[in-house]
């Protein structure tokens, strides 16, 4: 049950995180094309 | 490769979130689950206190060269360790409005990070009073080294002087670490992956400023 509890933390944590290091690593992109425009 | 750093540090940090959780045990004398906040709240703290330093490093570098992009890197560090710091003060409330039963006691732990934060709340708040370019960087730089003695006596000396009921340091006043070693793994892996993730969102933050500078420039 406890397990099942913190199971569910360590989804909504991983979920935050990983959503978090989409939207740098797009943002990382994003940038190199605009800094290749003149 | 960048790309391959990048996926590393989502490995890392995933595996200090699963290891938080799952693998670090709970600290004796704590509520419940409470002690696991310790391994988000030390990590934030500690980049806040990095990146409140990073900032007089670029800003003695920055009074050294006039390198725009050195007051630019300094500007932006505090901005990262205000955010940091903030979210460290909001875990460490969390945790103990659990333990002492109120969110806020003006523990020296709490007073000195809201002090921190005030210190450099009111850099962000003189840079943002100077319209003239020159005259912000050297203001707000100099401020930024005088940050390098108030920081470290703020985050480190002044709540080891004064009696707190806050958990000993993960180094206590012995010089002497009496975590659990599979805490002390985690800890120090979150807080590597976090220092790591503020130099890149701190470089990130950099180039979207100096794009937004570049941009204005062409608008004058």
């Amino acid at each position: 049950m406890v397990t099942g509890g913190i199971g569910w933390v360590v989804a909504v944590n991983l979920i935050i995180w990983t959503g978090l290091f989409l939207y740098l690593l797009r943002l990382g992109a994003r940038l190199r094309d605009l800094e290749k425009k003149p | 490769m960048r790309k391959l750093l990048a996926w590393l540090l989502w490995l890392w940090l995933s595996a200090v979130i699963v290891g938080a959780f799952l693998y670090a045990p709970l600290a004796k004398g704590f509520i419940g689950q409470s002690s696991r906040i310790l391994f988000f709240h030390v990590p934030m703290a500690w980049v806040s206190f990095v990146a409140f330093i990073a900032a007089g490093v670029w800003s003695l570098l920055f009074l050294r060269g006039r390198d725009p992009k050195h007051d630019r890197a300094a500007a932006v560090a505090v901005e990262l360790g205000v955010l940091f710091g903030v979210l460290a003060t909001v875990t460490g409330a969390l945790w103990a409005r659990v333990m002492w039963g109120a969110y806020w006691n003006w523990d020296p732990r709490q007073t000195s990070i809201v002090v921190a934060l005030l210190f450099y709340g009111a850099y962000l708040a003189l840079r943002s009073s100077l319209e003239d370019r020159d005259q912000r960087a050297r203001l707000s730089a100099a401020y930024a080294v005088l940050g390098l003695v108030v920081a470290p006596f703020l985050f480190f000396i002044m709540p080891r002087i004064m009696f707190s009921l806050h958990p000993q340091s993960v180094i206590n006043a012995q010089g002497k670490v009496e975590m659990e070693s599979r805490m002390v793994q985690v800890l120090l892996g979150g807080s590597a992956g976090c220092t790591a993730l503020f130099f890149w969102i701190h470089n990130l933050r950099c180039r979207v400023q100096a794009l937004a500078e570049r941009k204005s420039a062409l608008y004058e």
